[in-house]
């Protein structure tokens, strides 16, 4: 019973949450309008946070997301300046980010550096390469293909005055990618497997290096595709604008790991950790709560929850 | 959760805030900086007296959380928001206002068709004055080292003047063209580089003078000079923005001889003015207001 | 000084008894060997006196005054010194630093370290060793094994104002990582320990060192008091015969080998500790490893799963070269059960199901598809016989016994044609272990090749073939199991190669 209320606790408190906004802004939170909003704010968090879950799930984790989102997206620009057209530029900052995610694999399962030193290292030189490649500038204006800024503006209208975002619609395809992927495929299985016991997942015969590899590239293929959603929605590349989202994306998996039955993160509990981000950040705007208010609100959030989460699994 | 709850309630209690009378949003990403925060001090004062609720939003360098908070701030229908961001970056955000009817106004921003108007300096004009100030000073000849920052468009206009007015000087030549790195302030970065150039250009009289386009670097290239023990040679060094180390070095009679002080408290107060004459539904013809910018010299650098 | 008396030692894990109201008596000046199998009770009994573990009953008398050990200070107070097998440094700081680790440093103005004085200490206690060739200043890390030893025992000797001069030296294992000449050295210095009154408590494995620098010795067996005797008065083969306690020797494992192809074919492999390794293992046999502890069982087991390169030698494993990795020793169908099952063996916090089927997902295709797995897992879990509620159940859930036999359903699941096995039956309860060992003859039977390794004697006998025996990572010798007893099988552990 502890157990159970302590897996379910973050969900009560995302439901406590929403009630306690749905109660102080009777006319304004609750609606369609402002929901989708939401959830456009939230699509590039949540797609760094899913794709972060797939590295998390092996006990890893990746502190360059934010400069490889930084990076993917400047990397788009300056080819959008160049004349290339709007899928190539999309497709090269894709695959900027494989290969950083690459490299961070290489370091971590075939040189052997800790994540947190390594990723830590790239996440340097990925924001160097990104003031590099601009020169410091932010790039914007008549360089930002309207194909390509416009994408954060469209959506699907479902009656009048209801548009689902497509940045939403993006972060909810990849949500059902990583889902399917962590949960309903060998490959998934094997990664928790590592998280679960790295050394027994070696001696069983499992390629941990290869996996390792392959996690890594798949989180900073996400880390790209966040980096370019946040360039098209600021319809501009600025080589650190991609920064705040590596601690928010942590932060929410931790959130979500507290309601995984061993404390192993799972992508759908990575989205409660997120929408609790995120709702929090719309609910205390409109209540006009100061902003380092808020910071100190959400910090203190997690903390609480993850106490709270690993108490109960001292007690049993 | 329990815990959290109560926290939230907490918090907001703390804010203490009631939705009474006009409702505006200050919203930026930028509100560590020094001098917006005294932009934000002269809105509220004046804020203050008209009885508004201003909320302060801070997103902390996060240019797309400006278009969500925006967002929100319509969703919950204030009667006006005032932005400190290039508006070009949250176009998505002034779009969603426009829609909604709510009027935008720009505090040293840039220019926006979306935007009711923008409070600025004319930073042209105060990039003139310093470099004009320092040909003058080098009686019209010399190597002249420029520190620019061309990422930041209110600061990269200032270099464009500067480049004007040294390339309208056939004996002036521009040594260097610097962009320092800014991650520590720009002050110790800038002296390194600064330092550099000292060494490749030996010669007294070699350098003649600096023009930087804010202070820092300014203060920076000071700082090089007199560790290269080349105070003497009459360098000339001109910042913008007059904040307070600058006066005191300004003041205190070495090379650091110009600044242009903005009055950001005067800004935002001229913010505050123009939010007033939208909220009450004037249509503002100008798209862009100066508040007027002061030479700073050894004669009025006491602050 | 007075002996030393330790009276009705007695510890349960969990209810099962460690030790049992075992008593001692420890003269000054005297060596006292402490001796017995693994899981005799030996480790469990310098807890007690150390003062790590609390004993549930314990009294020790020093002359006639008692003694009260309720942690590791009381021990230091009362002079009890214990030197350990793992010669714990810290490699980064000085051996001055090593040495004096634990005790207050000197200090300057109270808060400076006088260097001096933390040298001059350190000095004089090696000294006193007869190891004044040790420069107190370098990095601990840049010592070789021999004056690790000689540092740590250093450390032990390290006196503080107040305290009562050391009384009784507890060395476990001293020997296990020095050469000949090193630990000539270390006798030396318990002569003169010794000579100053204190006594020493020696546990060894290594039967000629007892023999000769030890006066008394007492024999543990399955946590009970065996045998109590002066050194002088008792032989090698009464000692030995006590600690095996002339067990039954089991029956040797019946039915012929299924001779034909061969598994594995060693000719003279050297591959890091391992030294002159010549074996050819037919399918169906079954090959034990003996030795004292860490002699190389292990290094073998991994070499073969592909975790080890081959420096010298030729070596075949199931009519190929030898993996790579243990990816392709699994692929190949070598199957290995690892040594520490929680840490090496099983994901605790996952399911019956994963932890089963966990080098064999692939073939169930890309997508998870948990019908035909959870079929297969309950038709493995049969197989072993494993007691479980569910293939979901989270593997932490079960007992020793029956983690241990999903590791098995993993091992078998892919039907190997080579069983790698590291102590199977290690922490594991009578039934399980007999299940086991059913288990494992079943394979053997079924044409399946077996490398065991383990310290169970009456397992090794009754299972192996053949028994391979390993020393200091090198092949001491290969016997067969047909006609060779329990205690001629210590004897030859103890040292393998009989005049």
């Amino acid at each position: 019973m502890l157990k159970h209320l302590r897996q379910s606790g973050t969900l009560i408190g995302l439901l406590g949450i929403v009630l306690f906004f749905a109660l102080q802004l009777p006319d304004t939170f609750l609606t369609a309008r402002n929901l989708l909003n939401v959830s456009q704010q939230i699509s590039m968090l949540a797609v760094t946070a899913f794709t972060m879950t797939i590295v998390m799930v092996m006990g890893d984790f990746d502190l360059s997301v934010g400069s490889t989102a930084s990076l993917a997206g400047i990397v788009a620009a300056v080819l959008f300046a160049a004349g290339w057209p709007v899928w190539a530029g999309v497709a090269a900052a894709l695959a900027i980010g494989v290969v950083g995610g690459l490299l961070n694999g290489a370091l971590v399962a075939y040189v052997g550096i800790l994540p947190f030193i390594a990723t830590l290292g790239t996440l340097t030189i990925f924001s160097g390469t990104a003031f590099l490649v601009s020169d410091g500038k932010t790039i914007f204006g008549r360089d930002i293909p309207p194909g390509f800024a416009g994408f954060a503006r469209s959506g699907v209208t479902l009656t009048e005055g209801v548009t689902v975002p497509a940045m939403s619609i993006a972060a909810v395809l990849v949500l059902l990618v990583v889902y399917v992927t962590l949960e309903h495929t060998i490959y998934g299985r094997r990664l928790y497997a590592i998280g679960g016991n790295v050394h027994a997942a070696e001696l069983a015969g499992l390629n941990v290096r290869r996996l390792r590899l392959s996690a890594f590239a798949l989180t900073g293929l996400g880390a790209a595709m966040a980096g370019l959603m946040y360039a098209s929605r600021v319809a501009s590349a600025n080589p650190t604008q991609g920064a705040g989202l590596m601690l928010d994306a942590i932060a929410a998996v931790f959130l979500g790991m507290t309601m995984g039955r061993q404390g192993e993160p799972h992508v759908m509990a990575t989205l409660v950790g997120v929408l609790i981000l995120g709702i929090l950040d719309n609910g205390l705007t409109q209540m006009n709560v100061d902003s380092y208010v808020r910071e100190i609100l959400i910090g203190g959030i997690v903390v609480a929850a993850v106490a709270m989460s690993s108490y109960g699994r001292a007690r049993g | 959760m329990k815990l959290t709850i109560l926290a939230t309630a907490a918090a907001i209690a703390w804010s203490g805030t009631t939705l009474s009378a006009e409702t505006v949003a200050v919203i930026t990403p930028y509100l560590a900086q020094p001098g917006t925060q005294a932009y934000v001090e002269g809105f509220q004062a004046k804020a203050a007296e008209a009885g508004w609720t201003v909320n302060v939003i801070d997103t902390a360098g996060d240019v797309a959380a400006v278009i969500s908070r925006i967002e929100d701030a319509v969703t919950q229908k204030v009667d006006a928001i005032v932005i400190n961001v290039d508006p070009a970056q949250v176009a998505a955000g002034l779009q969603t206002a426009k829609d909604a009817g709510i009027p935008v106004i720009g505090m040293d921003a840039g220019t926006d068709p979306l935007l009711v108007t923008n409070v600025t300096s004319n930073g042209y004009a105060m990039a003139t004055e310093t470099s004009v100030y320092l040909a003058n000073r080098i009686g019209g000849k010399g190597g002249v080292v420029m520190f620019v920052f061309d990422a930041f468009p209110p600061v990269q206009i200032r270099g464009v003047m500067a480049d004007a007015v040294f390339a309208n000087y056939p004996d002036i030549k521009v040594i260097d063209r610097i962009t320092p790195d800014v991650q520590d302030g720009g002050i110790a970065d800038s002296r390194a580089k600064m330092e550099a150039i000292l060494a490749a250009n030996p010669e007294p009289g070699s350098i003649a003078g600096v023009w930087a386009a804010w202070d820092q670097p300014a203060l920076g290239a000071l700082q090089a000079i007199e560790a290269a023990g080349r105070q003497g040679e009459g360098i000339v060094v001109t910042g913008i923005d007059a904040n307070p180390q600058a006066r005191e070095a300004i003041a205190a009679g070495g090379n650091f001889e110009a600044s242009m002080a903005q009055d950001f408290v005067a800004m935002g107060a001229a913010a505050a003015d123009a939010t007033r004459r939208a909220m009450a539904g004037e249509t503002i013809k100008e798209k862009v207001i100066y508040v007027p910018t002061v030479l700073i010299t050894a004669a009025n650098a006491a602050p | 000084m007075d002996s030393l008396s330790l009276i009705g030692l007695s510890k349960a894990y969990g209810g099962v008894p460690a030790l049992r109201d075992v008593t001692l008596h420890l003269a000054p000046g005297r060596v006292h060997a402490l001796m017995g199998e693994n899981g005799a009770g030996k480790s469990t009994l310098i807890k007690l006196i150390a003062g790590v573990v609390p004993a549930d009953a314990m009294v020790v008398r020093r002359g006639a005054t008692a003694v009260s050990l309720r942690n590791a200070a009381d021990a230091a107070a009362a002079g009890f010194r214990f030197i350990h097998q793992e010669l714990n440094i810290v490699p980064q700081l000085s051996v001055a630093e090593n040495i004096l680790l634990g005790h207050p440093s000197p200090r300057r103005f109270g808060v400076l370290v006088d260097w001096a004085r933390m040298h001059d200490r350190a000095r004089a206690a090696l000294a006193f060793l007869g190891a004044a060739h040790i420069d107190v200043t370098r990095q601990a890390g840049d010592l070789g094994t021999g004056d690790r030893m000689l540092m740590r025992i250093a450390s032990a000797l390290v006196v503080e104002e107040g305290q009562a001069a050391p009384c009784l030296y507890v060395l476990d294992e001293p020997t296990a990582a020095l050469t000949a000449t090193e630990s000539a050295k270390l006798f030396a210095v318990m002569s003169r320990l010794t000579a100053q009154g204190a006594a020493i408590l020696y546990v060894s494995h290594r039967m000629e060192e007892v023999m000769a620098v030890c006066d008394d010795v007492t024999v543990l067996r399955d946590g009970a008091h065996a045998m109590a005797a002066p050194i002088a008065q008792t032989t090698q083969t009464a000692i030995i015969q006590t600690m095996t306690g002339r067990q039954q020797t089991a029956e040797p494992p019946t039915g012929p080998v299924v001779r034909g192809a061969v598994a594995c074919d060693a000719i003279g492999v050297v591959s890091g500790r391992l030294r002159d390794i010549s074996f050819t293992l037919q399918a169906g046999e079954v090959l034990g490893l003996a030795g004292l502890e860490e002699a190389g069982q292990g290094d073998l087991l991994r070499l073969l799963l592909g975790m080890g390169r081959v420096k010298s030698g030729q070596l075949r494993v199931l009519g190929g070269p030898a993996p790579t990795s243990p990816v392709q020793a699994w692929a190949r169908g070598v199957a290995y059960v690892p040594r520490e099952r929680r840490s090496e063996g099983l994901m605790l916090g996952m399911d019956v199901r994963c932890n089963t089927l966990l080098p064999h997902l692939g073939s169930f295709g890309i997508l998870a598809r948990k019908g035909p797995e959870t079929v297969r897992t309950r038709d493995l879990a049969d197989k072993v016989r494993l007691r479980y509620r569910a293939p979901d159940q989270t593997v932490r859930e079960l007992s020793g016994g029956n983690q241990q036999k999903v590791i098995f359903a993993r091992a078998i699941a892919g039907n190997p044609r080579l069983l790698l096995l590291e102590e199977p039956t290690r922490g594991v309860d009578v039934g399980a272990r007999a299940e086991i060992h059913a288990l494992i003859r079943g394979l053997s039977a079924q044409g399946c090749a077996v490398i065991l390794a383990s310290s169970d004697l009456p397992e090794l006998l009754g299972l192996s073939h053949r028994v391979l025996i390993q020393q200091d990572g090198r092949q001491a010798a290969l016997i067969d199991r047909a006609g060779l007893t329990a205690d001629q099988l210590l004897a030859r552990v103890y040292s393998p190669n009989p005049a």
